[in-house]
């Protein structure tokens, strides 16, 4: 593993948006849309998202909005400070799409966020303004606030 | 996966362990890596009766910060035709010894050290894990997707897939505490163990301070600063060396399917989170070697977290998938248990070396100079970390 040493800075840790594998997805978050590639032969989605779909072995893939419902996989509370920017308690959430169960994106709830196995959760997009370069826009996920058919 | 690659190919017993080498284990060991990588080389070299100016090959972890020709230079070898590396990590030491198997097989050399050298404490911690100044991820690291949601160390990739093994099978805690525990107890005997004098109790356990939930302080191994270091050589060869022949009866490196790209994080995403590799690994291993699990008298798992271990336990087939936490019992994983592992106490209470200790260990186990021997110990397993990949060794008496 690249382990590497942290900065004193208190700055959140931010994504690279404007890799060719995955910067799709964040140019789509910015513009309030959750989008997975998908091979567009076979439609099996490509998350973490890749260029060649390894059934088809064919540069085919799209990227396609996708409902912002899942169900949480898996969480851990961090209660060890290891990022100055980003204080415990904190809680990480792994959650399963309910339309594409194969695909499983990572939110982040403050504090011992009361979480368990299969809970309901939705989308929602928040804009991190780092003051360097016009901030960025994460897909975030919490607790289903609204019925499932209306999402 | 091709089924059982190499099962008909593989030649078993055709390659030994014939000496072993390792520097104390610290916290602060006041030495440059290349000192500490040449140190165990030249014990293990001592230890087999080789002639450092012999070596002819040299094979290290691809996070080791020593190169070969580098320890060639330092041991002052006359000359290596063959080098190489492998990992990621400790996925590395038994695919390490793999290579110097196959290297020696092939004619490319003799005599192979195999080391992994690490200032773990004091120089690079690897539990500050993956965050630094920049944007996170791109270049195909797809640390993107994890980083910036605070996902940063391997303690809490291992915390998720820990939580996702109790919500699947109803894990408790105190199955990963008997881990802990039998790592420790194996230390109390290992003078060479950095918990040599500390003992512990399940109630300690309990009581450790919560790192990432659901794994406490005592889930997680000790960043250690030491090296590690073996001579592989042809069985044949070894058979005239100063110690008894330690024999490679397989060796395996496998990803299977689905493996997820990056470095650990994206393991979250394959099909299951609580299998690894390491299942097709174990098919691949006792495939070559002609044997199975119930053959394993002594196990040496990689223990980066108990959790890593306790699944590995499933994946080996030592029990059902899901069924850890009913197998491991008061004592079952002690000497004297039904599986005894890390009988130097392991990551978690010896050092972390990275996997290579482990190595060291199960060597000892079949020359029976453990310090905590198991009596008649005819077959013993090393495993090298899970995930994305993984390795493991068969290693058997001539």
């Amino acid at each position: 593993m690249n382990a590497r040493m942290n900065t004193p800075e208190t700055a959140r840790v931010l994504p690279v948006t404007d890799d060719p594998d995955s910067g799709p997805f964040f140019e789509a978050a910015a513009r309030g849309e959750l989008v997975i590639r998908f091979c567009g032969r076979c439609e099996r989605p490509l998350h973490l998202p890749k260029a060649f779909c390894p059934d088809c072995h064919e540069d085919a893939g799209e990227w396609r909005p996708v409902r912002g419902t899942g169900r949480v996989h898996s969480w851990t509370t961090v209660e060890h400070q290891v990022h100055p920017g980003h204080p415990t308690p904190y809680t990480v959430v792994i959650v399963e799409l309910d339309d594409h169960p194969e695909v499983r994106l990572l939110g982040s709830l403050p504090g011992r966020a009361d979480v368990h196995a299969e809970m309901a959760m939705e989308v929602w997009f928040e804009d991190v303004d780092d003051g360097a370069d016009g901030g960025v826009v994460l897909p975030q996920w919490r607790p289903t606030t609204t019925r499932k058919d209306d999402a | 996966m091709t089924e059982h690659a190499g099962r008909d190919t593989w030649q078993q017993d055709r390659t030994a362990i014939a000496g072993i080498g390792a520097t104390d284990f610290s916290k602060a060991s006041g030495r440059s890596t290349l000192t500490l990588a040449t140190q165990a080389s030249l014990a293990a070299l001592r230890d087999a009766g080789i002639d450092p100016r012999q070596v002819d090959g040299i094979v290290r972890c691809d996070m080791d910060t020593v190169r070969p020709v580098a320890l060639a230079d330092s041991l002052g070898v006359d000359n290596i035709t063959y080098w190489g590396d492998t990992g990621p990590g400790g996925s590395g030491p038994a695919a390490m010894i793999g290579q110097a198997a196959a290297a020696i097989q092939a004619g490319l050399a003799s005599t192979v050290v195999v080391f992994r050298a690490i200032n773990g404490r004091s120089g690079e911690r690897y539990g500050k894990g993956y965050a630094d100044d920049g944007r996170a991820g791109g270049g195909s690291t797809f640390e993107e997707f994890f980083l910036p949601y605070g996902m940063q160390t391997p303690g809490q990739y291992f915390a998720a897939v820990a939580q996702r093994h109790m919500i699947e099978h109803g894990t408790s805690s105190e199955a990963l505490g008997r881990i802990a525990l039998a790592c420790r107890r194996h230390a109390n005997n290992n003078p060479a163990a950095q918990m040599h004098h500390r003992t512990m109790s399940m109630e300690d356990y309990l009581d450790s301070r919560m790192l990432s939930t659901p794994l406490r302080l005592f889930d997680f191994c000790l960043e250690t600063d030491g090296a590690c270091a073996v001579v592989v050589t042809s069985a044949e060869r070894a058979r005239d060396l100063a110690q008894p022949p330690v024999l490679v009866r397989s060796v395996a490196q496998s990803s299977g399917r689905d493996a997820q790209p990056g470095m650990m994080f994206p393991a979250l995403l394959r099909p299951t989170t609580t299998s690894w590799s390491s299942r097709s690994v174990a098919d691949v291993l006792f495939a070559r070697a002609g044997l199975s699990a119930a053959d394993v008298d002594v196990a040496q798992i990689y223990d980066c977290f108990t959790i890593t271990a306790l699944i590995q336990l499933e994946d080996y087939g030592f029990c059902e998938p899901g069924g850890a936490g009913d197998f491991i019992q008061d004592g079952t994983l002690q000497v004297g248990g039904a599986l005894p592992i890390n009988t130097s106490g392991g990551h978690l209470s010896e050092g972390y070396i990275h996997g290579m200790n482990h190595v060291l260990e199960g060597v000892r186990q079949i020359r029976g100079t453990s310090t905590n021997q198991v009596p008649d110990a005819r077959v013993s397993l090393v495993t090298s970390a899970p995930p994305p990949g993984g390795s493991a060794l068969l290693l058997v008496a001539a």
